[in-house]
């Protein structure tokens, strides 16, 4: 049997195309203005040869955990809520909206006035930005939820806990894991943003650092290599459980 | 203490106009006793009511003036238990067949002990043996409604309500489903209430057969199909009443349009 995948080869043209075109236009700068690829490999392993750098990132990475987490918590909640109960939706409507179109950046710069330089003020910052979207998300989700499955479980009584267990929830399950993954997504850069202006340490202090000392070499090697991590999270851990948890889906083939 | 499983006494429901100025009756001064361990059907037009009237029974939708009681088997005390197969399965498609029989199970606070012999009894009954930790999407149309048919004998409800459940299948399983639909009806006995258009369907498979005319709808003619069961669907008898039926029923709807 064949496996039919997506051709390899156009995406391979493109990359050794882009590697080259790199290489290129780096000869004419400064390696601290722009790098070739291997020089940023080389920053990149120099970087990582010394054991503070996993602080670092670890401490970026537990900020993301706890932003990601709370938004997702806050405005899975709140969006269930709105959906369920109507007058909480129009309650909330425009709140979510006020908080939907504020300035983020706004947020980064507003939080470290208000904590100071902790952990608080990035995981204030991603929470703030990211929970409205899985509001609106969720709500939207609450909407298509099929009438006839909750009539169904009130015929057999269920009770609310029950009802809102096996009945509810999982047909929000898509929406939540969509919500999840752009969340992901939206909580690492704004981590970034705002470790930048108010934290003691981790990847957005570094670029700070770099970018105040007029590094751009160092300041493309945290970049890519933070972005290497995320793509890996994102694929090996939020792609698989995804998969995992919808299994049911998958139709047999005859 | 009645012999009844359901009383319905001069129950009557309105619905809006589709304008939503005024309001029409969809059921007016209806009356139905069905005896316990009957299998009653009412046959009825499309939109004659017939869904109305078994949600109704069912508990999701309100009713305004009547009465309807659904007698519990044992102890007039405790609160009846309803089983429901609807016209398409209504399964929970994340859960496994033997979760959505173990919901419904959960739902009736029927004790965790139980469940495993219950879950095993119901999906042999119903053909379906060894399919317990398929999801719902893996089968057929078919057997999605035989699993929604053990959900609802599960629980062993004092009255059984089925709204048309074999019309949104192909004519041959539909067949096959009725024929089997019988001979599960020899291992457990409940009281049913089928609902159908189908005139054939209702004198193949029920004791009892209520016939309803439209807008509003009321019971015209009751009949009782004394042919033992099993039967067979070729049954010649079975022929010569939906003959006869029809041509009554026509007359009623006649007389009702005009």
């Amino acid at each position: 049997m064949k496996l039919s995948r997506p051709a390899l080869l156009p995406g391979l043209v493109s990359l050794v195309g882009l590697l080259l075109l790199w290489q290129v236009v780096s000869l004419f700068f400064l390696a601290s203005f722009l790098p070739s690829p291997a020089e940023l490999l080389s920053r990149v392993a120099a970087i990582f040869s010394n054991p503070p750098a996993y602080l670092i990132v670890g401490k970026t990475l537990e900020r993301i955990l706890a932003g990601l987490v709370l938004s997702m918590l806050i405005g899975a909640v709140i969006g269930l809520v709105m959906g369920l109960r109507p007058a909480v939706g129009s309650f909330f409507d425009s709140w979510i909206m006020v908080l939907l179109t504020f300035p983020a950046i706004s947020w980064a710069f507003l939080s470290v006035l208000w904590f100071g330089i902790s952990d608080l003020a990035p995981i204030f910052t991603i929470v703030l930005i990211v929970f409205p979207y899985v509001t609106m998300n969720v709500w939207e989700g609450t909407k298509a939820m099929d009438k006839e499955l909750t009539d169904m479980a009130m015929v057999f009584r269920a009770n609310q806990f029950l009802l809102l267990r096996k009945v509810l929830i999982p047909q929000l399950m898509p929406y939540i894991f969509s919500s999840l993954r752009i969340s992901f997504a939206l909580s690492w850069k704004i981590a970034l943003v705002s470790e930048a202006f108010g934290a003691g340490r981790g990847v957005g202090k570094e670029l700070m650092y770099w970018f105040q000392g007029i590094r751009a070499d160092m300041m493309l090697a945290w970049g890519v290599s933070f972005m290497v991590l995320m793509v890996l999270i994102d694929v090996m851990v939020l792609k698989r459980w995804e998969k995992r948890v919808f299994a049911w889906r998958q139709i047999a083939v005859a | 203490m009645s012999s009844n499983a359901v009383e319905i006494e001069s129950l009557s429901k309105m619905f809006p106009t589709p304008s939503g100025l005024s309001r029409f009756a969809v059921l007016e001064s209806l009356n139905l006793q069905i005896e316990r361990g009957t299998f009653a059907s009412i046959v009825g037009p499309s939109g004659c009511g017939k869904s109305t009237l078994l949600n109704i029974i069912a508990g999701i939708e309100a009713h305004d003036s009547g009465r309807v009681c659904i007698v519990a088997q044992n102890g007039t005390n405790s609160a009846a238990r309803i089983g429901y197969v609807f016209q398409s399965p209504r399964l929970l498609n994340w859960l496994t067949v033997e979760d959505n029989i173990r919901f419904a199970l959960e739902a009736q606070n029927i004790g965790k002990l139980r469940w495993n012999e219950r879950v095993k009894k119901y999906l042999d009954m119903v053909g379906l043996a060894g399919q317990e930790r398929n999801y719902p999407l893996k089968l057929s149309g078919g057997m999605q409604q035989r699993v929604a048919i053990a959900r609802a004998l599960a629980i062993e409800p004092d009255i059984l309500l089925m709204d048309e459940p074999f019309s949104h299948l192909d004519e041959i399983t539909a067949r096959k489903m009725r024929v089997d639909l019988m001979h599960i009806l020899e291992h457990a006995h409940p009281t049913i209430l089928f609902v159908t258009h189908s005139l054939r369907e209702a004198v193949f498979l029920s004791e009892e057969v209520y016939m309803m005319s439209v807008k509003p709808a009321r019971i015209f003619k009751h009949l009782r199909v004394d042919i033992p069961r099993p039967r067979e669907p070729e049954d010649p008898r079975l022929f010569d009443l939906e003959k006869d039926l029809v041509k009554e029923f026509f007359a009623v709807l006649e007389r009702d349009y005009r």
